[in-house]
């Protein structure tokens, strides 16, 4: 009989390395708009140095280029930390309204490739919880995951953290069929993964809704 | 040589567009591929530069709108990923596949040994 924390396993480390690739990708895209300021800025001195007066305001663009990419580059690092620290401890207070704009933000260049956007809900109260802060994570991705396979739309997918009778609740709202390919998704990995962390999922067919439910643990 | 460039990333394509101008190259640019396909139908292109990844329509997939309406246009991609599977792809095209950053020399040598010149 084979382990079941297996397939959390692995599906740990596949989440782990499509983040980590798609952050990568990310920096790269950094690296080539400061490349090509770096070579628009030589270009600038070579003309300079035959003669053509140096603009003030090119210089100045190129400037706010640099430190625009830096900024970027900066905001993806710090996400990226925040996440690789998320495995730091087995179980930790969850603030769900930044766990879901964490993973939101770190799912959001694969959304942009299928021209969607995500939009994170802050709720009145925090809606904090004990649980597996990476394991939630996985499991938060898996329902963006699933979002992003079905929706196409204008208007973001919203995503909005609650208290629902007692029970945490992530809401993952859009304006497609949430009832396909719903059994085949969540039926791999995420199962046991839901079952690991007590959460059960549910579709709202009339609203397009997927409600993902954490038990409100305190300790 | 008549060139457009193709990049979801608008500061990249913007600044090499600029640089290849400097160099003598007749270089317009989209960031998406209604954009590209609008420009080709506007003005002949010899060479065209696409981003492999890009929202919507993937350069591949770009690349095979752009040949129908312009059969002679030449590719090169150009994309930050560099994964074996796109070279894989890319290379299946016959067209260049450069990663991310380049520097501009090499750049222009691909684009001529494309155009068939040295």
């Amino acid at each position: 009989m084979s382990d079941p924390l297996e397939p959390i396993c692995a599906s740990g480390l596949q989440f782990f390395g499509k983040v980590s690739a798609s952050v990568s990708h990310e920096l790269k895209n950094v690296l080539a708009v400061l490349n090509e300021n770096a070579g628009l800025l030589e270009d600038l001195s070579l003309a300079a140095e035959r003669g053509k007066p140096l603009a003030p305001e090119q210089v100045k663009r190129v400037s706010e280029n640099f430190h625009k990419q830096i900024r970027r580059a900066d905001d993806i690092l710090k996400n990226m930390n925040r996440f690789a620290h998320s495995v730091d401890r087995f179980s930790a207070e969850v603030d769900l309204y930044e766990l879901v704009s964490l993973v939101s933000v770190l799912a959001s260049r694969l959304a942009a490739m299928r021209n969607l956007t995500f939009e994170v809900t802050k709720p009145e109260e925090p809606v904090i919880f004990k649980s597996n802060p990476f394991l939630v994570e996985n499991l938060v991705w898996f329902c963006l995951e699933y979002a992003m396979a079905r929706e196409g739309g204008k208007d973001p997918v919203q995503l909005i953290p609650a208290k629902k009778s007692g029970k945490i609740a992530l809401s993952v709202v859009g304006s497609a069929n949430f009832t396909e390919g719903y059994p085949e998704h969540f039926s791999g990995a995420a199962a046991p993964l839901a079952a690991v962390l007590g959460a059960t999922l549910a579709v709202d067919h009339g609203n397009a809704e997927l409600v993902v439910y954490f038990p409100d643990r305190k300790k | 040589m008549r060139v457009l460039l193709v990049d979801d990333e608008v500061e990249f394509v913007s600044t090499l567009a600029e640089r290849l101008s400097f160099r003598g190259f007749d270089v317009d640019y989209a960031t998406e591929a209604t954009g590209a396909l609008t420009l080709v139908g506007q003005k002949e292109y010899d060479l065209a530069v696409l981003d492999m990844k890009m929202p919507g329509t993937s350069g591949l997939a770009l690349r095979g709108l752009l040949a129908e309406k312009s059969p002679e246009l030449k590719f090169i991609f150009l994309t930050g990923h560099g994964s074996e599977k796109d070279y894989l792809l890319g290379s299946k095209e016959s067209a260049y596949y450069l990663v991310k950053p380049i520097s501009i020399d090499m750049l222009i040598a691909k684009m001529h040994e494309t155009m068939g010149g040295h």
